[in-house]
């Protein structure tokens, strides 16, 4: 499985992307999403459900299996093919396909390609990356003739039992600072209590923001929460959740899921003759950051999230003023009020996010913030910043449709310290 | 059963006592299912205890379960404010059964007893 790398778009000063306009979303295809994977039903695995994922979204697009010639995937949904969940082994595998952890804990555009025979795939790569990097690949690979219609599948798996728990007793280098207090979470929590500090805000007033995303999410027929917990999560709900560090409670945290989604990307001149209204792909951006010291500050959050915005502005052509949908990652909430910010979307400064929060961000209203419900509002599986951007460009949200004008999209994620940025629209120019 | 016809047999109500489900892992209706069925909470509750759940879930979501239980609750609460049902419920004596170390953590706080999801589907409650 080779690493490709050198598509990035993320040299500073960036000019318009060569390929503005001629590359297009058009299809996607999701499987149902439940909590975990049983580790017993095998029309239920990652592969299964990445299966369908594909035959759907091949379906949607009004195409063949023969008219694929591409496949990118994220094995697992991380950098690297890196699984966001556990993975299965050191328990026995099954029977062909499941005979090993391609199909179970992650699935590789090598291993779909056998099970959907795709005979004409000639481009394939599973060296894997978040959804956005990996239609920003995609795009690139279009656009750089490397193929025409390309399939990219997005696996987010979760096992039985709990997650990212730290099996190791001893922590060295700079994991004896940041193991000690959890996976991940602590620093976040950080960096939030650091902006709430700055600009005199607190956790409570994230409130409306994940109350409106669990309202939209519950209108998207994959989210979790619509298919499970349909019941209306509200005010009172977020304002007792249980903290997790300073600053951040179990609300502010994405929940894991199974799901699987595959999306086709084409040629802008192939996507005219296929089934839905093509989705043209103006820009896609990406970018990596370290932080200065061992744990992200606020400062380096604002500097790295400046940094994306600059780059998606001067990659796309477009301002701020042009974006009709903004959709930010929020697997950790507070994560979207610093691309918001960055992006300056609806004249949203540092330091207003809260604000902005308390107006109107409902779908009805001027500023459809995450349309789609983001990660709070479906559970962790990322892709409904792309599904939602594409379905509202074409018209066919349905309940979650918006009211004002969506020709354009911009959706990013998923770290302030490691993001992709794409940028659609519902005309080539 | 003979053991839970026995006991209710020779129960006379002399104390309250509230029992606190944690609801994934521990009921059968939470995700990941417990062994903690609708018939044992509702058992306890048609013998006076006073019944509830504390759970990581949303307050809404817990009182969604409780309707798909259809049995009668006295609360909801979030785990972390487990403390605040024994101001609001005087007993004499408080439980909290649930499958987590966070569990424990709790129970211990607010000066609960505890069991385990396993220990719990022997009922221990009824031997009080």
């Amino acid at each position: 499985m080779a690493k490709e790398t050198g598509w990035e778009r993320n040299s500073d000063p960036l000019g318009i992307w060569e390929h503005r306009g001629k590359v297009a979303m058009v299809g996607r295809g999701h499987s149902t999403t439940d909590r975990r994977w049983d580790g017993e039903s095998m029309d239920k695995t990652l592969g299964a459900y990445s299966l369908v994922a594909a035959q759907n979204a091949m379906e949607d697009a009004g195409i063949s299996p023969d008219e694929v010639d591409g496949i990118i995937s994220s094995a697992g949904g991380q950098a690297n093919g890196q699984p966001l969940g556990e993975v299965w082994a050191p328990r026995p595998y099954f029977d062909p396909p499941y005979d090993s952890e391609d199909g179970l804990s992650h699935v590789t555009a090598e291993w779909l390609a056998k099970q959907l025979d795709l005979k004409n795939v000639t481009y394939m790569n599973s060296h894997g990356d978040t959804v956005w990097n990996l239609i920003g690949q995609a795009a690139q690979a279009i656009g750089d003739g490397r193929a025409t219609v390309c399939l990219v599948t997005y696996p987010n798996g979760n096992m039985a039992g709990r997650y990212h728990q730290e099996s190791s007793l001893e922590a060295s280098g700079n994991a004896q600072w940041s193991s000690p207090w959890g996976w991940g979470l602590s620093g976040q929590g950080f960096t939030f209590d650091q902006y709430c500090r700055k600009y005199g805000s607190n956790h409570d007033r994230m409130a409306p923001f994940i109350v409106q995303e669990h309202k939209n999410g519950r209108l998207w027929p994959y989210s979790y929460y619509a298919l499970h917990e349909p019941e209306p999560f509200t005010e009172e709900d977020y304002l007792n959740g249980r903290m997790i560090a300073k600053g951040l409670s179990i609300f502010d945290c994405d929940r894991p899921v199974q799901a699987a989604a595959c999306y086709v990307v084409t040629t802008a001149e192939r996507a005219k003759d296929m089934k839905q209204k093509p989705v043209y792909i103006l820009d896609h951006t990406e970018s990596a950051f370290r932080p200065r010291s061992l744990v992200q500050t606020l400062d380096d959050t604002e500097e790295w999230t400046d940094i994306q915005a600059k780059r998606a502005y001067a990659g796309s052509g477009l301002t701020p003023d042009d974006i009709d949908l903004f959709s930010p990652y929020d697997g950790f909430a507070v994560f979207t009020q610093y691309f918001l910010e960055a992006f300056e979307w609806r004249g949203v400064k540092r330091g207003d996010a809260h604000d902005f929060y308390a107006g109107d961000i409902s779908l009805e209203g001027p500023n459809p913030l995450n349309a789609g419900g983001g990660n709070m509002g479906t559970g962790r599986m990322r892709t409904v910043f792309i599904t939602d951007s594409m379905e509202q460009l074409q018209g066919r949200a349905g309940p979650r449709q918006v009211k004002g004008k969506a020709e354009i999209a911009v959706t990013i994620g998923v770290l302030p310290g490691n993001a992709g940025c794409l940028v659609f629209s519902s005309t080539p120019d | 059963m003979a053991h839970i016809d026995e006991y209710i047999e020779k129960r006379t109500v002399t104390m309250a006592i509230l029992l606190s489900f944690d609801i994934d892992g521990t009921l059968e209706f939470g995700e990941p299912p417990g062994g903690v069925t609708k018939e044992m909470v509702q058992r306890a509750h048609d013998l006076g205890f006073i019944v509830g759940s504390c759970s990581d879930r949303a307050l809404s979501s817990q009182r969604a379960i409780w309707k798909q239980l259809d049995v009668p609750f006295a609360f909801v609460k979030a785990k972390h404010q487990l403390g605040t049902v024994k101001g609001e419920f005087p007993a004499d004596a408080y439980y909290h059964i649930g499958d987590r170390d966070t569990d424990v953590q709790v129970a211990e706080q607010a000066e609960f007893g505890f069991w385990w999801d396993h220990e719990a589907v022997s009922e221990p409650w009824l031997d009080l």
